[in-house]
Order: structure tokens, then sequence, then C-alpha cells
């Protein structure tokens, strides 16, 4: 065997691996085959979409739940008829003003949606103008009660019965503290620009979020209402002995 | 040294360099210091087949490219025709989306105009509600207000008549008592005094009755 024969066998081989590499290098090089295509691109689950703010305050029959809890309080006196509004506690139990279910021979309530509502028996405090009533019958919401007192500048809105017609729901702010003119309460009550009315008295005063921040007890010829503040509720309602049965004119 | 490098001298005869030079047997013709046709120095030996062998390589090189080109060219073609299905597969799908996606979109539409609707008509079953439920208590208020009355009217209807009946024994013992006193020594004068005293009693109630009366009207 000559040294030609072995260069020529070397030349042979590697041309031979430099052509296997070429195809092998340009094969790697050429695009790839499509993949093959889906029957379908739609996703099997996609993220739910997140609730608007009307959404959460949808309620069974559309009404929001500030109005499910107002109640309409008919006050039969012996000679003499009165209305106010009051406010669900619990399924049991409204709050209202002592001068609503004052001097009462019979009280009759009635919800939102014209329901009546058997009242059971009305106690009153005496350091406030403050009551509250145990019904037969459940009612329909109850809202939260505010942690603390609003300050002054916060939104308020008032959900009652001005002059004992239609449920409405006033907006307003609070626009300070005074000492009670009235002198039915006792220390500092909210006042609020609220457009309130004889009959809105024991209306639920409540904060942007819906929780009680007070209890509607009377207006002034400015037009500027007074609230029985949640703390004082709130106080009273911790007090077994604040509040006593509700004298009767019958 | 500086000089131009010319043509090296040859030690033997001119030859013209294009005169072939036919293979000469190394040893023939050559002794030393001899001068003739056989003096030209040996050249090295080359092999007859090295040039074919060239070409074969670059024949076989020249076709495994070709080769090479022609895979590469039907892969290509092939990778072609199949990146042309996907596409119009994927027009096909993106077109039935399209479709579904309209059509989506149109009841989506038909369904918001639907939930307005169905808003409205929730929102004024609510103002109705409100508004009857506020009839009803009016129908309430009204009723108790007339309950009242009605008791009022019942109270008062009632201390009238106790006012008329004692009104009435009232005359009626003052007429007897009278009818007494006309004739009094008929009578013992204890009894006469104890039946005046009734008589003024039951003119009393008449007037209590009176009085109650009165009471309810200023009520």
């Amino acid at each position: 065997m000559s040294a030609t024969g072995h260069r020529a066998r070397h030349g042979r081989g590697l041309v031979t691996v430099l052509l296997a590499s070429a195809a092998v290098g340009g094969c790697a090089l050429l695009p790839a085959p499509p993949a093959p295509v889906p029957t379908s691109v739609v996703p099997s689950s996609v993220p739910a979409p997140t609730a608007t703010a009307d959404a959460t305050q949808l309620s069974p029959d559309g009404f929001d739940a500030a109005q499910r809890m107002a109640v309409r309080i008919r006050n039969i006196g012996c000679g003499a008829l009165s209305t106010g509004s009051g406010f669900a506690l619990d399924e049991h139990t409204l709050v209202t003003n002592r001068h609503v279910v004052a001097d009462s021979a019979q009280l009759e309530l009635s919800t939102y949606d014209g329901r009546d509502v058997g009242a059971e028996a009305a106690s009153t405090a005496a350091l406030a103008d403050l009551a509250v009533v145990r019904t037969v019958d459940p009612l329909p919401a109850a809202p939260v009660l505010a942690e603390a007192d609003p300050a002054v500048g916060d939104p308020v809105t008032v959900v009652g019965y001005p002059l004992g017609r239609q449920l409405t729901v006033t907006d307003g702010r609070v626009v300070g503290t005074v000492t009670d003119p009235l002198h039915e309460n006792l220390g500092e009550v909210l006042v609020t620009d609220a457009p309130v009315e004889p009959g809105s008295s024991g209306s639920a005063a409540l904060d942007a979020s819906g929780r009680v921040i007070g209890v509607v007890y009377a207006k002034n010829s400015d037009g500027l209402s007074f609230v029985v503040p949640v703390s004082t509720l709130r106080t009273l309602l911790s007090d077994t002995a604040a509040f006593a049965p509700a004298p009767s004119c019958g | 040294m500086t000089g131009p490098i010319g043509p090296a001298p040859s030690f033997g005869p001119q030859q013209g360099p294009a005169a072939p030079t036919s293979p000469v047997p190394a040893a023939a013709g050559w002794a030393p210091g001899a001068a003739g046709p056989t003096a030209a120095p040996p050249e090295p030996a080359r092999s007859p087949g090295r040039p074919r062998r060239a070409v074969v390589l670059l024949t076989l090189a020249l076709v495994g490219v070709l080769v090479a080109a022609g895979l590469v060219g039907a892969r290509l073609w092939t990778t072609t025709q199949q990146w042309e299905r996907t596409a119009a597969d994927w027009e096909a799908l993106a077109r039935s989306h399209g479709d579904q996606l309209a059509q989506t979109q149109a009841e989506l539409e038909a369904t918001t105009g639907d939930l307005q609707a169905t808003r409205e008509q929730l929102a004024t079953a609510q103002t109705r509600i409100t508004e009857l439920a506020d009839e009803k208590a009016q129908l309430g208020d009204t009723t108790a207000a007339q309950q009242q009355l009605a008791d009022y009217q019942a109270r008062v209807s009632q201390a009238a008549g106790n006012v008329a009946t004692a009104l009435a024994n009232c005359v009626d013992g003052q007429e007897t008592l009278i009818g007494y006193l006309e004739d009094a020594s008929r009578w013992d004068a204890a009894d006469l005094a104890r039946f005046r005293a009734e008589v003024e009693r039951v003119c009393g109630a008449a007037t209590e009755a009176n009085a109650a009366l009165q009471r309810e009207l200023t009520r």
C-alpha cells in the first residue's frame, strides 16, 4: 500500500465527512414543519369576570340593603295618630326614637315593600331619644353598626319615611357636633345637612359603606338634621338596664 | 546582490521551456562531466492517476452537493406545502372563530338589550312597589284615623246616651219628688229626705255624664 493511496482514501473520507456534516447541518438549519392545527383555540377555562359595583348591591328583589332594613312605624295613640321611621337591628329587633313610640296604644310596622310586621313590645331609653321594638315577624335585612362616630365632612345617607310617605334615601354630610338642643340626649349629637322631615325620626343614618352611624331624631328651621351618634346607641344597647318598657296610653 | 533577478543560469545545454521531455531512464546517457541531451536534472516522479482521482473526487463532491441540494430542495418544498396547508387550516379556524365571535357579539348585544330592558322593568317594578307600599300605608293611616274617629264617635254617643239616660232618670226622680212634695204630709219626712237625696244623686250622675260628654267633645 503506497502513501499516495493512503492520502486518496483520506481525501475521500474527508470529503464524505464534510458532505455528511453539510447535509446534517443544512437540515438543521431548514425550517421545521408546522405543528398540527388544533380543532379549537378557545381556552377551556377563563378567569371569571370581577363583579361590578352594582352586582355587589344585588338583593333578592333588587332593593338595596339600606331600603330593605327600613321600617315604617304607625303609632296609634289614644286619640292621636303619628308615624315615624326605624331600622332593623337584627331579625326581630328594630331601633327608632323614643318619641316615635311614646304614648302609644298600638304600634303597627311595615317594611319597604308594604308587608306588615307585628310589633311585640317597645322599650325606651331614658338617657337618649332611642327606643327598641321587638317584632313578631322577621325583618327583611339588618345593617351593621359602625365602630366609631363619623368625622366632620363624612358623607351620610338617611333612609326613612319623611312625612309618613314613601321611603326615601337622602344624602348629606356631617357638618359638626353639638350638645343636644332638645336636651333629650346625654352627650353630643351629630349635625348633618341631609334633608329630613317629620316622620323621618328614627331613620338610620348610614356612612358610605352602608354602616349605621346614627339615628335621626330632630331637625331645625335651617334644614339641619340632628342624629344620635352610633357610639351612644352602642353604649345603650350594651347596657341591659338602659331600656325600660315604654309607657302606653291604652 | 542588488541587480535584477533574472532567470537562473542553467548548467546544461539550452532547451526550450515548452519542449516536452520524454521520459528518460534515470541512468541513460548520464555520466559525470558528460555533456549532451541526457544532462538534464532529474524530476520527481509523478503518479499518472493523480489528476484523474482529483477529477473523480471533484465529480463526487459535485454529485454530493447536487444530491444534497436536491434533498434540501425537496425538504423545502415539502415543508412549504405543509406550511401552506397549515396556514389554510389556521385561516379556516380563525374564520370559524370569527363567525362564532360575531354570533356571540350579536347575542351579547341582544342580551345586553334584554338586560337593560329588564333593569328598566325592575326599576319600574321597584318604584311601583314603593308606591303601593306607600298607598297601603296611607290607607292604613286613614283606616286607623277613621277607627279612632269611630271610637271617638262611639264614646261621644255613649256619653251622650249616658247623659240622656241620667237626665231622664233625674227628671223622672224630680217629677216623682215633686209629686211627693205636693202631698208631703202623707209621707214620712225621713223617707222624703232619703228620696230627695237619691234624686240628687241621680241628677248628679247626669251632671257627671254631661261633663264626661263635654270632655269627649273637647278631645
